[in-house]
């Protein structure tokens, strides 16, 4: 094996883990996520979201991710604008759903919070089963 | 118009004595607390109470009670995002900023009118409230141009009426 192939293949092989998926599994996920409750002011654990991750450039959509207290992934949230669901030249395209198998899914009304200040849509991805939607909920 | 000026001071005088027939707070010093508030998915949020009748120099503490979200206490005032003024034209502005869950902001209200406020992040969703100083003396909010505020905010404000006879408007 020459040096030069050599040093390809040892370059391959750093290249490729910065290539492969986000670690999402566990708080805090790789990549470019950011803690929410440092983006914004509001609280670190929401509940019944749980405590939330974003890439801030996809906002507001999301993917918003949310671990239970012990920072386990439980769900895969979007956040989709009330005025934009309903503008016929507004379209949600290719988000982002790193987080595996979804069991069920929750759609509901908010009426907004820091980083998200228009009423909107939360759509979330329950990765866990519905008895596991506790692992969330307000102490 | 001697009559008709005969006639609102009877109105004053009658409004005096239910504002001392009905206390809205039990020491006079004390704070009189409006509770943020919203429910459990945050689908819906509000101030409680919605609308207030006090006396010139009470304070007024804004509290979140609402574990899942932050709110703000903000007037109608043009240095707050540029709103169309609706506090009195003498008054001084506030915004709390972000109150995260059991955070508290207090103001003590002097000049006499209407006050109108809001919360920064749920103005669309109608989280607005109102706060009558003695009398509603002609105020800014009856003139300000509602373009300036949700449609939702609009609809949410109590009447100057309803506070005026009731001293506390809630909603809930
Ligand atoms: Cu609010």
């Amino acid at each position: 094996m020459s040096f030069r192939i050599a040093a390809a293949i040892a370059l391959a092989a750093i290249a490729l883990p910065a290539m492969a998926a986000d670690q999402v599994e566990k708080a805090p996920p790789s990549g470019a996520y950011k803690k929410v409750s440092e983006l914004v002011k509001l609280p670190d654990f929401l509940p019944g979201l749980g405590q939330l991750f974003v890439d801030p450039k996809t906002l507001p959509a999301g993917p918003f991710l949310a671990y239970d207290r012990d920072g386990r992934l439980v769900s895969t949230v979007y956040m989709l604008p009330v005025e934009d669901l309903s503008n016929k030249d507004k379209r949600f395209d290719d988000l982002a759903a790193p987080g595996g198998k979804v069991d069920h899914v929750d759609v509901y009304f908010n009426a907004g919070h820091p980083g998200v200040e228009k009423p909107h849509a939360h759509v979330v991805l329950w990765h866990v089963p519905k008895a596991d939607e506790s692992r969330v909920a307000a102490k | 118009m001697t009559v008709s000026r005969r006639h609102i001071l009877q109105i004053g005088g009658g409004l005096a004595l239910a504002g001392l027939a009905q206390p809205l707070r039990p020491l006079a010093d004390e704070p009189i607390e409006i509770w943020m508030q919203g429910n459990a998915d945050g689908s819906h949020v509000w101030f409680d109470p919605v609308g207030l009748r006090i006396k010139s120099g009470q304070t007024i503490r804004w509290i979140n009670l609402d574990p899942g979200n932050s709110h703000t206490a903000t007037a109608y005032h043009p240095q707050n995002f540029e709103h169309a003024l609706r506090i009195p034209k003498n008054a001084t502005p506030w915004n709390s900023d972000y109150l995260l869950p059991n955070e508290s902001f207090s103001v003590t209200l002097d000049a006499e009118g209407i006050y109108d406020f809001f919360c920064v992040p749920h103005e669309h969703a109608g989280m607005v409230g109102r706060i009558i100083v003695g009398r509603p003396v002609n105020s800014p909010a009856d003139e300000a141009s509602s373009l300036d505020i949700s449609e939702a905010a609009r609809f949410a404000f109590p009447s100057v009426e309803e506070i005026m006879n009731r001293g506390i408007v809630r909603r809930i």
